[in-house]
């Protein structure tokens, strides 16, 4: 986990990567920005940095059918928002993974690897590791925008 | 996530979807917007100035449904979209492939073809 500078504001999120456990989190990660000062695109894209990375983890992180247990941090700083998501599911490393080729005719459109198109282009950086403790770790940084 | 039902004119349905295409509501929504439109092979034109917020499962919704519709000679035009949505629809490029307009009217004259 990285060093929390002295003026950003933390709160953690810890739950079941189950479809119930999405949603509360959700609730609970929209409470959190609610006390920021944020713009509406910056709001934006840290939902949708949280929807795609957490949507992954619940539908393809399972591990021997068990659902991953899931830690989410976020870190309100002056120039951005940063989100560690910390997993304990399958192996994944976003970073090389290939944006879909962008579709031109709705028949050969696919209709997977968006949201990974999505979190690239909201955020500024991602950086990832798998953990001592064989846990996934992805830290995704959003830019305050005005 | 609400689906709102409106006026069929000249051959096209208009509809309106109300709230938050993220995960949860996509699942509540889309079986029974499919439903709705994809037996009948339906030229529609969905609303989405309520939607506040949509991500990668929308686009798959609608590249999908789209698909059957087009299969079925049916036609799928969305307008409407708020700033921050009408950005996740340009950055998936689903406007290449599915029509996207500003408003009703030249929604309405897309989807009637």
């Amino acid at each position: 986990m990285p060093a929390s500078p002295i003026d950003a504001r933390r709160v953690e999120i810890r739950f079941p990567g189950s479809h119930e456990g999405f949603a509360d989190a959700f609730r609970r990660l929209r409470h959190a920005l609610d006390r920021e000062a944020l713009s509406a695109s910056t709001r934006y894209n840290a939902e949708l940095v949280f929807e795609e990375i957490v949507a992954n983890i619940v539908g393809h992180g399972a591990r021997k059918g068990r659902e991953p247990d899931v830690r989410v941090t976020l870190e309100a700083r002056p120039d951005s928002i940063v989100l560690i998501f910390d997993d304990d599911g399958v192996p994944f490393d976003p970073r090389g993974r290939p944006d879909p080729v962008k579709p031109t005719s709705l028949e050969e459109a696919k209709v997977g690897g968006f949201g990974l198109m999505l979190v690239r282009h909201a955020a500024s950086s991602l950086e990832y590791l798998r953990t001592a403790e064989d846990r996934n770790q992805l830290i995704v940084r959003v830019p305050r925008q005005p | 996530m609400q689906l709102q039902l409106g006026d069929t004119v000249d051959g096209v349905l208009n509809l309106a979807l109300i709230g938050r295409l993220d995960t949860p509501g996509v699942d509540q929504i889309e079986t029974r917007l499919t439903a709705h439109l994809v037996p009948r092979g339906a030229r529609a034109m969905v609303d989405l100035s309520q939607v506040t917020f949509l991500a990668s499962g929308g686009i798959r919704m609608f590249i999908t449904i789209a698909r059957a519709l087009s299969r079925k000679g049916g036609r799928l035009v969305l307008y409407g979209a708020q700033p921050l949505v009408a950005e996740v629809l340009e950055t998936t490029s689903l406007n290449n492939i599915v029509p996207v307009r500003a408003d009703a009217t030249t929604a309405g004259s897309v989807a009637r073809g």
